[in-house]
């Protein structure tokens, strides 16, 4: 009887391991094929014309792609910052209307960019913002916020301030909780927080242009006009390094907060 | 539909800012007032942002691999190229004027027909500037239709053509044996292939595009030069080939119940072989798809005997544009015979050169001459002999909305 649900298990688990590896296959696949006609099984004619061109030194793919890395990173690191004490305040404080500002915290996912993004336009060029890489920064801000702070403040929900005020009884600061108790106890939502700001920012499209306005390109600025124009082969192969590198920045990412905490997900998930 | 909601709601936003701050942006004359000689020497070191469509690789290549490393050899000139939708360009752009910001980032668009039309009469664009570039009054023909208006609209010299292209069908040989040359031999084609035409709904570029070759192998184009945007007259007008295409509706692909959305469905399903047929506006294109194993060996273009819709794509520079002594460097050499014919080769890109062939010198003649159009395609003296004008823009979407009620949502 436990067999037969331990394999019921493993074929749950495979297969769906196979419907979301599966699409990434295709993709592998596209990215070197020049044709695939009805009804060939295989593609026809295999080539490495994208690849090709993505490292040619004239399409600055390269460059643009360290570059969409480095601003993501940075959108990431100062969503966290504000994120914190935010969730910190929802999870643990009461206060009035706390449920409006947990509602009012989704706005920006509910409304269109499109929407207000016109607005922040006029409002970025007045105070000298457009076509800057800091003004980028600050409108990737507005997608990626919400869910930095409701990751974070189920987290903090959970955590609760016991352990941290367990630690200022044992006479810490509150500072000395705040690094040595409470980051720790977090870690795995900063986790979990980080990964989903990051693909957030990282896939930003009309925001960035409206306000980087062609100073500042991302890889999704690359990839997008391939993707419309029904090129497979190129579309496919920017949305391969487009998937590896959010990938392989991930696990970098888990790595380097595990060895720093050595936390694992002791008490939830 | 984006585009629309967009354009309004910056409109909106126009209106709701009227009080701000109205000054008109100050004109910067002294670029048109200074001589050549003296443009391209102040433009050594500096850099021009080329903002257009950056859909196709080949394009993409053609600027990145070309004409960057030529306009820095030829100007001291850095190009930047930023891809980017006319649409979102041209959002920038309005944004931008409502608060006069004289310094934007933009200094040459790729753009034609309406989208022209909203910048110039939206006064985002920088000119009259044509006549100031050498190659423009060395090469081209100034009193050709195609020079002085686009889509029907007056130029006035604030935008230069780029390219030309003109609409062809292509289908393959191995799975047809023999192009239509007229819309009933479309319509025979269609019986006896059923479910293996179809055409992009319009208002996609070249599906609308298809709807006007239609109407112009049926009711002729002339009548529609100087005809009145009402949609009564244009109803009448068009009404035979509406009748066409529905008989043509129940052998298209899917019974035509529906139809691809775009021309990028379309080429993806003539790669496929899921259709026999597929269209372009890049009729040299095709020799390139077919380089690149895109499309099959045996594709082959073809027009009607009445001739296809031709039309130009042009450079201009935006009103608040940085560098715009650069922009003009860089639109000249774009317009000088090497780089027509560089663009005109099927091996960088395949696009139709704007020059007048009369003006240029036999040595000119003979760069143009050595070059191999590829696989697939047509002598260009067969393209140009059967180049029909565009029709004016404001005809246009009138059309796609009678199509998409007869068509598309009639029996």
């Amino acid at each position: 009887m436990k067999r037969i649900k331990k394999s019921g298990y493993t074929l749950l688990m495979n297969t769906i391991i196979f419907i979301l590896g599966f699409p990434l296959i295709v993709l592998v696949i596209w990215s070197f094929t020049k044709r695939w006609p009805w009804p060939c099984m295989f593609p026809k004619a295999f080539g490495i014309r994208s690849f090709q061109y993505m490292i040619s030194p004239g399409s600055n793919t390269l460059q643009v792609l360290i570059g969409s890395i480095w601003l993501s990173i940075v959108v990431t690191l100062i969503t966290l910052l504000i994120s914190i004490p935010a969730a910190r305040a929802l999870g643990i404080y009461h206060f009035k209307g706390k449920k409006l500002f947990k509602m009012a915290i989704l706005a920006p996912i509910i409304v269109p960019p499109v929407a207000t993004g016109m607005g922040i336009h006029v409002a970025f060029i007045k105070m000298g913002l457009v076509n800057t890489f800091m003004g980028v920064v600050l409108v990737h801000l507005i997608p990626c916020l919400p869910y930095g702070v409701r990751i974070l403040t189920n987290t903090f929900e959970i955590t609760g301030k016991s352990m941290e005020m367990q630690a200022k009884v044992l006479g810490a600061s509150g500072l000395q909780a705040f690094f040595y108790i409470t980051l720790p106890l977090i870690a795995p939502g900063l986790m979990a927080a980080s990964s989903l700001v990051f693909i957030v920012s990282f896939s930003q499209y009309f925001l960035t242009f409206l306000i980087g306005g062609g100073n500042v390109i991302t890889f999704s600025m690359m990839m997008f006009p391939y993707i419309q124009s029904g090129d497979r082969m190129m579309a496919s192969a920017y949305s391969l390094v487009f998937v590896l590198t959010i990938f392989v920045l991930l696990i970098v990412m888990e790595k380097i907060v595990k060895r720093y905490y050595k936390t694992h997900n002791h008490f939830y998930i | 539909m984006k585009k629309t909601s967009y354009t309004l709601l910056v409109f909106i936003l126009i209106f709701n800012l009227v009080g701000c701050g109205q000054q008109n942006m100050p004109v910067d004359e002294s670029v048109l007032e200074a001589d050549w000689e003296a443009i391209t020497e102040n433009v050594k070191g500096t850099t021009v942002n080329f903002y257009g469509w950056g859909g196709s690789e080949r394009t993409n290549r053609w600027i990145d691999e070309y004409l960057k490393k030529r306009i820095q050899e030829e100007y001291h000139i850095t190009l930047n190229r930023v891809p980017m939708d006319i649409d979102n360009i041209l959002s920038k752009l309005l944004g931008e004027k409502q608060q006069n910001v004289e310094k934007g980032t933009i200094d040459i668009v790729w753009i034609n027909g309406e989208n022209f039309y909203t910048a110039k009469n939206n006064e985002l664009l920088y000119g009259p500037f044509t006549e100031k570039l050498p190659n423009f009054n060395d090469y081209i023909d100034q009193d050709s239709v195609e020079v002085k208006t686009d889509f029907g609209f007056p130029i006035d010299g604030y935008e230069a053509p780029y390219g030309k292209a003109q609409f062809a069908l292509v289908y393959d040989q191995e799975r047809l044996d023999q192009a239509p040359k007229n819309h009933l031999e479309l319509l025979e084609m269609a019986k006896d292939n059923p479910g293996k035409f179809t055409y992009p709904a319009p208002p996609d570029f070249t599906g609308s595009a298809f709807v006007r070759n239609v109407i112009y192998d049926i009711v002729g184009s002339e009548q529609f030069m100087d005809m009145e945007p009402n949609q009564e007259i244009v109803r009448e007008a068009v009404q035979p080939a509406m009748d066409f295409l529905k008989r043509l509706k129940p052998y298209l692909w899917n019974q035509g119940k529906t139809y691809p959305a775009t021309i990028a469905q379309l080429d993806n399903m003539y790669a496929d072989n899921e259709v026999f047929n597929t269209m372009t506006y890049h009729p040299y294109a095709v020799a390139g798809r077919i380089a690149t194993g895109t499309f099959s060996s045996g594709s082959q273009i073809f027009l009607f005997d009445k001739g296809t819709i031709g039309n130009t794509h042009f450079l201009a520079i935006p009103q608040n544009a940085p560098n715009k002594a650069g922009a003009l460097a860089v639109i000249n050499f774009i317009l000088s015979p090497e780089a027509q014919a560089s663009k005109y080769d099927p091996e960088n890109w395949g696009d139709l050169s704007v020059l007048s062939f009369d003006q240029l010198s036999i040595e000119e003649k003979k760069r143009f001459e050595a070059i191999k159009i590829g696989e697939g395609v047509l002598p260009i003296e067969e393209l140009l002999s059967h180049r029909v004008p565009e029709m004016p823009a404001d005809l246009i979407p009138i059309i796609e909305d009678i199509w998409s009620e007869n068509i598309l949502k009639g029996e």
